[in-house]
């Protein structure tokens, strides 16, 4: 079943073109995985699909619903939940305050409730607390949830946002780079645990360049190059398609100064 | 109708001129210098001396006072501005520093020149006749002078050394860092250049309006306004915000009665900055 | 636990000092009593700032609001009679609606463009009701405004009328609401709300993707800061009877401001110590005449260099809020402590 859908999605700043008519569908509980050399729009694309830049042209569809161009916290609601790239946490405060915030959406107090402590208010609090120790149990995090989130090492945070995204109780993860920068060891856990986030009945959609990773986990994945898709299919499709070797070969070539 | 486009035309370049130095400082530092209108009022009032109680000669009095006040830039960017923006954990200080620093160039002004307006006579008599408008020679001198120093700025960042390393600084600090540039020493430099401007704008229309100790957080006003109007951190911006402010003046106090002119404006400023909040040039964040 | 039984002496003991000691010791010095007023209610209107510190923008239009809810309070009071127990929230509500209106657009601005655009703000209102015509009295403003009359309800007077032979009725009065308004705050911070607006001052971003309606949280925020902004300037309006154009400029809103800055951002007393201190020292410079304002921009510069986390930075709540990360009052409830760090203890301010 078609859970969420990218029809003709175009982003252009000026003369420059981010995303360039890309369409894709995710399946239900599917893991798909947005690949491409650098500077290739990726990350524009998630940002246009959770809602945090209004496409030029296109759309985005989920679950039948047309969510193109709402607000990112509306958007969430439905259930499309973005992590981001770098600053993925709230540095001051405690790894499980992180998680606690991020439960937002879930609460039943209203507003003046919070304000004056009702007891829904206290109710939801407590449901959030043990909601996020919880959600931190089954990341791997329980150890340290009451470090300040800023002094965490590097795969931890990535960790940490994740968290956050499930605080939200989303249908769609979209996961940005969870495996940037992380040894081989903890890209082994990091993809355990993505793994481990489908099973539990999330949709998951990444943005990778590791590429090793990206083959594991993925059931279906998508190419994009200089802001155009150049690909789709099985992870073993992919890998020899010939379209795809030359993009990120050329690249190389690029670099290497031929 | 002639008269207000001769008008605007005055104070749009004049007003470029305190437009560019504040848009210099902040693009450089990303200080919003709060003491703009204060370094603008020290201006007038260094040539007011100079000329009216020292016998001066007017641009030796106004050299005087581009280069003093350049000197006070600098000074603040030295001991003030380069360690709190070292020290501080939230961008609020270097702010709430730019403030104190308008409050002090203000009292010590207060305290030297005390609370009366002062003026200095026009620097050469004659009227000249534009079509139906007049304008007076010492006006076009003025406008002369500050269309000149507009350009030598321009030149100035375009093509020397030190103007093109100020660009880049704008641009990307870190990476301008990098290629070894010395910030430190080209943050001074923007700092008393752009204080150098508004001194400059200050001592040119000093012989057009009076200047008093208490005016400083008024221009400041206006020079927030065009900056704004403009778009922040983009020198063309500065120019067309300046402008689009003198012409809206000279129009405005035409048409309406005293301080109603601003109220208009303000209400516009707010409106087209709801709108459009990078204002006409700026960049979207 | 013995923090906590600190800062409750210490809360009580300066009630006592404000609410008794205080009246009594300066029965005959009516002056200092005035200063002790304004003090008062200069930390109310800043504590007003406070809140929109708390998500993350350096608000300069504060003037605008207390001149707004002085006023709606003189031309009610003076036009149509209006009760002044009835201006009081009346003021507040205005400039709060005011405030929602126009913090619409421009709060989506952050940083140095939203301060410039507050900071226009004060001079626009300024400007308004300067060219407010026969409804505002223009440039000379509004005088002979009413003292506080008396609040009777169900015929049982409840608070008697301000005879204005002594300044104790608007001393109480003025206490009294800034504890209502430090209440208030203190509420804010430590609920839900506060946690909100924190987040969203971390990471405006984050908190949208995690749900944050951040566009709302951000006008909630700034409409309680005119709400108290105008309930200030109606006090002010009935201390003084007047009220003109020139009661609140630019200087005003930055001094509101710099209230919340001297005592420390990150405490809810902040703006009550900024302000106090500001005004009293003001006071006692006094003798020095010209050079006052002047020492007060050097201290001001003085504090960006040695103190920039504020005067509270230096006590011993300062140098926990910095290295710990506060937690929810339930945090003692439910969560084990961790190795290395105290074990949590609920904390009564942010």
């Amino acid at each position: 079943m078609t859970l969420l859908s990218v029809a003709n999605l175009t982003k252009s700043y000026g003369g420059l073109v981010a995303n360039n008519d890309i369409s894709f569908k995710v399946e239900k509980g599917q893991i798909l995985s947005v690949i491409g050399p650098n500077g290739a729009g990726k990350s524009t694309l998630f940002k246009l699909i959770a809602g945090f830049v209004k496409p030029t042209a296109g759309k985005v569809v989920f679950q039948d619903e047309d969510i193109t161009g709402l607000a990112p916290h509306v958007i969430a609601e439905r259930g499309v939940v973005r992590t981001f790239q770098e600053t993925t946490i709230f540095k001051e405060m405690s790894a499980l305050h992180n998680v606690v915030i991020a439960h937002h959406l879930r609460c039943h107090a209203t507003a003046l409730g919070i304000f004056f402590g009702s007891r829904r208010a206290r109710e939801d609090e407590h449901r959030f607390r043990e909601s996020a120790a919880d959600i931190l149990q089954f990341l791997g995090l329980g150890k340290v949830m009451q470090e300040r989130a800023g002094s965490l090492p590097h795969g931890h945070l990535r960790a940490l946002g994740i968290a956050m995204g499930l605080a939200t109780n989303p249908t769609v993860l979209l996961l940005d780079e969870p495996f940037a920068g992380m040894n081989p060891e903890e890209t082994d856990t990091a993809v355990e645990m993505v793994r481990k986030i489908v099973q539990r009945g999330v949709t998951v959609v990444l943005v990778e360049h590791d590429m090793r990773a990206v083959m594991r986990l993925s059931d279906r994945i998508v190419v994009i190059s200089f802001g155009s898709k150049i690909a789709e299919g099985k992870p073993d499709e992919i890998q020899r398609n010939e379209k795809v070797i030359e993009a990120y070969l050329g690249r190389e070539d690029d670099e290497l100064g031929l | 109708m002639n008269q207000m486009l001769v008008n605007g035309i005055v104070l749009g370049t004049i007003y470029a001129l305190i437009a560019l130095g504040l848009t210099l400082i902040f693009s450089i530092m990303r200080v919003v210098n709060f003491a703009h209108g204060q370094m603008y009022m020290l201006g007038g009032f260094i040539v007011y001396y100079g000329t009216v109680v020292y016998g001066l000669n007017y641009f030796v009095a106004l050299l005087l006072a581009i280069v003093l006040v350049a000197a006070i830039g600098a000074l603040f960017e030295i001991f003030l501005f380069r360690r709190v923006l070292r020290i501080a954990k939230r961008e609020e200080n270097s702010m709430l520093l730019a403030v104190g620093t308008a409050l002090l160039l203000e009292n010590l002004a207060l305290v030297a020149f005390g609370e009366k307006q002062r003026g200095v006579p026009p620097v050469v008599e004659g009227v000249f006749e534009i079509g139906d408008a007049y304008l007076p020679a010492s006006r076009l001198l003025v406008m002369g002078m500050a269309a000149l120093m507009i350009v030598g700025l321009l030149l100035f960042v375009q093509y020397t050394r030190p103007g093109r390393a100020l660009r880049a600084i704008a641009q990307d600090k870190e990476v301008t860092y990098l290629q070894g540039v010395n910030i430190n020493r080209m943050s001074v430099l923007g700092f008393a250049l752009g204080a150098a401007l508004a001194g400059a704008a200050g001592g040119l229309l000093v012989t057009v309006f009076a200047v008093n100790a208490g005016m400083g957080t008024a221009v400041s006003v206006k020079a927030f306004l065009m900056v704004m109007i403009g778009g922040a951190g983009v020198t063309a911006g500065a120019i067309l915000g300046a402008f689009a402010l003198g012409f809206a003046e000279a129009i405005g106090y035409e048409i309406f009665p005293g301080s109603l002119t601003y109220l208009i404006i303000f209400v516009a400023i707010i409106v087209f900055l709801a709108i459009r909040p990078q204002g006409i040039m700026g960049r979207t964040s | 636990m013995s923090r906590k039984r600190t800062t409750a002496a210490i809360l009580v003991g300066l009630l006592v000092v404000f609410l008794v000691v205080i009246p009594v010791a300066l029965r005959d010095a009516p002056y200092m009593i005035n200063v002790l007023i304004n003090s008062a209610m200069l930390s109310v209107i800043g504590a007003g700032v406070w809140v929109t510190f708390a998500i993350g923008r350096i608000n300069i239009s504060q003037g605008a609001f207390a001149m707004i809810g002085g006023y709606v309070t003189a031309i009610l009071s003076t036009r149509y009679g209006v009760s002044f127990w009835l201006c009081l929230p009346l003021a507040g509500l205005i400039a709060a609606a005011i405030g929602v209106l126009v913090g619409l657009p421009i709060l989506r601005l952050r940083g140095v463009y939203f301060s410039m655009i507050s900071l226009s703000l004060t001079e626009a209102i300024r400007l308004a009701f300067l060219n407010g015509g026969q409804f505002t009295h223009g440039a000379s403003g509004i005088v002979n405004v009413p003292r506080p009359d008396a609040l009777t309800l169900f015929g049982v007077t409840l608070i008697p009328a301000f005879d204005g032979a002594s300044p104790l009725p608007y001393y109480y009065l003025a206490i009294a609401l800034l504890i209502l308004t430090l209440l208030t705050l203190w509420r804010i911070s430590t609920s839900r709300l506060g946690w909100t607006f924190r987040s969203m001052r971390m990471n405006e971003e984050l908190a949208a993707s995690v749900g944050v309606n951040v566009a709302k949280y951000r006008v909630i925020a700034f409409g309680i800061c005119c709400f108290i902004g105008g309930v200030g300037g109606a006090f002010f309006a009935a201390f003084h009877q007047n009220i003109y154009p020139a009661t609140y400029t630019v200087s005003d809103s930055m001094s509101f401001m710099v209230f919340c800055f001297l005592g420390g951002l990150d405490y809810i007393a902040g703006p009550v110590v900024g302000a106090f201190l500001l005004t009293i020292s003001f006071e006692v410079l006094q003798p020095l005449q010209q050079y006052q304002p002047l020492i007060y921009a050097m201290l001001m510069i003085g504090f960006m260099l040695w103190l920039p986390n504020g005067i509270l930075s230096l006590t011993s709540w300062g140098s926990e809020a910095v290295n710990r990360a506060p937690e929810t009052p339930l945090a003692s409830a439910t969560s084990p402590a961790a190795p290395g760090t105290p074990s949590a203890a609920p904390k009564g301010e942010a």
